[in-house]
């Protein structure tokens, strides 16, 4: 039996050149119950949606010197539901003009045996964390307010520790390439979160350190 | 004074600052009182006759004294100085001895009352004046009241109740004015009728205007339509004039292209010969009814929302007709679509929408042609764009992980669970809001004319009766009826043929009360073909269960016969039934075009010639059923045609 010929182009087309487009600020604690309220009244008119969700982080270090990092993330409130894979790009430096971040975004659906099969291929779990929190949609913009915890013990989501008193909160937006009009939604949806919340575009690579 | 002793009249003129007055004197009482008898009577001094008059007052003269001497000058100065008041004084004035004039002191008198009086009148005319004096009541002696109590508790009770009568009418009048200042505040105050509409609409403030949405985008809708509206100040008022009363501070201007009124039709009609005319619906006849108390903008954005709803709807399904494959193919015309549900028939959805005031004219005088408005569909399509706009919102879209793309939960399975692309197809929805109509409208189409067979076979056909019961609850792609067909007086007996009839999109399902199940198509003849056969099964069964119930005994039955000429309409049925002594039988073969043939199967005995024969020995055999007869049917006596046989089966059998 003949192998399938193998295509020696990659894949251009479908999902592979979406864009994420984000924009990141954080509430405290007390503030949260006022800007779910807000996120409420401003956002689609759906049942409050809450998740529990498990991200492991794996890296995969090269000879150069930037690992390539991939992000495994799993539904603890639906466990059967299937994992989820994604691969963030650097972020585009375009026009400073730009109010979002923008980056290359990959996003796959994967069976239960997503994490064997990373580490088949050589990857190796650098963190892994808990995050549970609500989401909100508004059109094609995703809203999450999530708290970050730290798993204690690797492989135990029950033993977790809070990281900080301030919940995360992100607007995003998948795009294809090339849609920069976007952007202007998202600003203008963020300057309704005013004073609650500050959104801006805050680079990864500047954390750093 | 007892000086007097008879009437003296005379005046004294007293000299004072005003006009002289004259004044009058009259003795007060003319004879005194003596002494007071024990039974009243008086007893009067009687009077002084005229020398004991002249008599006293010679006694009086003092002979002694001169008339002018320096004495009277001596006692003339307290006299002067009496008459130093009047310095007016006229000369010539006649000086009388105070001590001899007896009328001095009455003058005196006079003259301070006089005085008194003259003091009074000014001091009133001030008063009256009311510039320089004011007159202030001097408190009485409350021992000097008198009066009884109910009277000052009648009094009282009046004061309080005047007193009251004015605190309540000030009342009145101050929260009339409070409360139309309010009114008038609430109806005149943009900022006030600004949260109103808020209450209601979304609204945003962007810059120095305020704009709103007022299109389903936030429901789940995926129409590229804006829908913004802007709120504006409503400010050519002319405060002088009177407001109107439906003024409002507030107005709202809505996209141009949302202007009016519109709705969709739906309609079937039979096919239209030529394919001209299209594309020109406009009919208009619905007037958009306020309900009292809404206020304009309410309405009008109202109506705004319903244009936009009813775009995206025909948006909609003019992209599905374009791009659904169909056998036969949907026409998209202006703002028409028309499709083909059935042969010979014409199904058109039509946008009708009404920019502003100006109506069109020609459409007001209507040709009076029934109205073929499906008003059932037209909701049933507002339904499914909100169903379809909720699906887009349902919670099985959100991702769980929380990280990953809005979708649908199963086609995340899709990679995972590697589906093939039947699955993945069979997945999506693949059923359009076209579609959906279409089906829907034949449906309707169908039950309709299954309706009108029944009724018009019922209305034909007396003979045997034909009920149906609809159900009422039905589905939009399902209904169902129950028909009977019965014989009027023998229900109880004969209720052997019911069916229950399934009217789906295209087919009817027949179950039959024995369990045989039909499925007929959606041509009319074949329903009223199918009704017509069972009829005639009816008429047959009928006399077998009255065989039953009579007595006589069922020979042959048969529903579908092979003898006898054929019936172009389902098949001829018959039943053979005897007498309980069985000399007689009858024979009954029913068919749907042919009519009933019934004979009758006499004994041997009676019939007019009896073949004499040599094998026959004995006369029992004369009793067993020979030829038959055929009965003329038509005239029988008798409503029906069970109750012809039963009169029949009555003749044929003897009372014992």
């Amino acid at each position: 039996m003949e192998a399938p010929p193998v295509t020696a182009m990659p894949v251009t087309g479908g999902t592979i050149n979406m864009m994420e487009y984000l924009l990141q600020g954080s509430v405290l604690d007390q503030a949260l119950e006022s800007l779910l309220h807000r996120l409420r009244g401003l956002c689609d008119n759906m049942e409050p949606e809450t998740f529990t969700d498990h991200e492991l982080v794996y890296l995969l270090k090269g000879q150069q010197g930037n690992p390539f990092i991939l992000r495994a993330r799993r539904s603890l409130s639906h466990p059967t539901s299937p994992w989820h894979l994604r691969y963030l790009g650097q972020p585009e430096v375009g026009d400073k003009s730009r109010h979002a971040l923008v980056r290359n975004c990959v996003d796959v659906a994967a069976s239960h045996s997503l994490p064997e099969f990373l580490n088949e291929m050589g990857f190796r779990m650098d963190h892994e964390f808990v995050a549970n929190g609500h989401i909100f949609r508004k059109g094609a913009m995703k809203i999450v307010v999530s708290k970050l915890s730290r798993i204690l013990v690797p492989g135990n989501t029950e033993n977790t520790e809070r990281l900080s008193l301030s919940y995360l909160v992100e607007l995003s937006l998948l795009a294809p390439a090339g849609q920069d009009t976007v952007s202007e939604d998202m600003r203008s949806f963020a300057e309704q979160l005013k004073p609650l919340v500050h959104l801006e575009k805050i680079d990864p690579s500047k954390q750093r350190h | 004074m007892s000086l007097l002793s008879s009437f003296l009249y005379f005046s004294i003129t007293i000299m004072s600052g005003g006009p002289p007055v004259s004044v009058s004197i009259e003795s007060s009482c003319e004879k005194q009182v003596q002494e007071v008898a024990l039974d009243g009577t008086e007893t009067y001094v009687p009077p002084l006759s005229m020398s004991q008059n002249l008599a006293k007052l010679a006694q009086r003269i003092d002979f002694s004294q001169g008339s002018e001497s320096e004495e009277d000058g001596a006692e003339s100065e307290p006299k002067d100085r009496e008459w130093s008041k009047e310095p007016e004084e006229e000369e010539g004035t006649v000086k009388f001895q105070p001590s001899l004039w007896p009328w001095d002191s009455v003058r005196n008198n006079l003259r301070s009352a006089l005085t008194e009086m003259c003091v009074l009148y000014d001091v009133l005319s001030v008063v009256k004046e009311k510039k320089y004096m004011a007159l202030d009541p001097v408190s009485q002696d409350p021992a000097a009241n008198k009066t009884p109590q109910v009277f000052q508790l009648i009094s009282k009770k009046k004061s309080l109740g005047t007193a009251a009568q004015l605190l309540l009418k000030g009342a009145e009048k101050l929260s009339k004015s409070v409360a139309e200042n309010q009114e008038n505040r609430r109806q005149r105050d943009f900022n006030s009728e600004l949260l109103r509409l808020r209450s209601q609409w979304k609204l945003r403030k962007v810059g120095d205007k305020i704009l709103g949405d007022l299109s389903y985008r936030s429901a789940g809708s995926l129409f590229p339509h804006h829908g913004t509206f802007e709120v504006i100040k409503n400010t050519d008022i002319d405060l002088d004039k009177k407001i109107p009363e439906d003024y409002c501070p507030l107005d709202v201007q809505i996209p141009s292209d949302l202007e009016g009124s519109a709705y969709i039709k739906v309609s079937i009609q039979k096919q239209a010969p030529d394919i001209g005319d299209l594309g020109t619906v406009n009919l208009f006849r619905r007037p958009p009814k306020t309900k009292a108390g809404t206020q304009a903008w309410h309405v009008k954005l109202e109506a705004a929302q319903n244009v936009l709803l009813c775009k995206e709807i025909f948006a909609q399904l003019s992209r599905e007709a374009v791009q659904i494959k169909s056998q036969i193919p949907h026409i998209v015309v202006k703002n028409q679509i028309i499709s083909q549900p059935f042969p010979g028939l014409q199904l058109s959805i039509s946008l009708c929408h009404s920019t502003g005031e100006k109506k069109n004219h020609k459409a007001s005088p209507e040709k009076p042609k029934p109205d073929d408005h499906l008003y059932v569909l037209e909701h049933n399509l507002h339904q499914m764009m909100r169903e379809f706009h909720k699906q887009q919102l349902s919670s099985v879209v959100m991702p769980h992980p929380a990280s990953a793309p809005f979708g649908h939960k199963r086609m995340r399975l899709a990679g995972p669970q590697a589906y093939d692309k039947s699955e993945i197809s069979s997945l999506q929805h693949n059923e359009g809001l076209l579609e959906k109509i279409i089906k829907q409208a034949k449906h309707i189409f169908l039950r309709s004319r299954t309706a009108r067979t029944i009724d018009s076979l019922a209305s034909r056909i007396e003979d045997p009766q034909i009920q149906a019961h609809w159900s009422n609850i039905n589905d939009v792609y399902e209904s169902s009826v129950k028909v009977l067909i019965t014989s009027q007086g023998y229900e109880q007996i004969c209720k052997s043929i019911q069916l229950q009839l399934n009217i789906g999109v295209e087919q009817i399902r027949v179950v039959h009360r024995d369990g045989r199940v039909v499925t007929l198509s959606h041509q009319e003849q074949e329903l009223q073909d199918f009704l017509l056969s069972q009829m005639s099964q009816h008429q047959v069964h009928a006399v077998q269960q009255l065989a039953k119930v009579m007595g006589w005994h069922v020979l042959s039955f048969s529903n579908h016969v092979g003898l006898g000429p054929v019936e172009s309409i389902g098949n001829a049925s018959a039943v053979t039934v005897a007498s309980p002594n069985g000399e007689y039988a009858i024979s009954v073969r029913n068919g749907p075009e042919s009519g009933c043939k019934v004979l009758v199967q006499f004994p041997r005995s009676q019939t007019k010639e009896l073949p004499k024969s040599d094998v026959i020995q004995e006369a029992k055999w004369s009793h067993l059923r020979g030829p038959s007869k055929e009965v003329h049917w038509s005239k029988m006596e008798g409503r029906n045609f069970v109750y012809k046989m039963e009169l029949l089966m009555a003749a044929l059998t003897p009372c014992p």
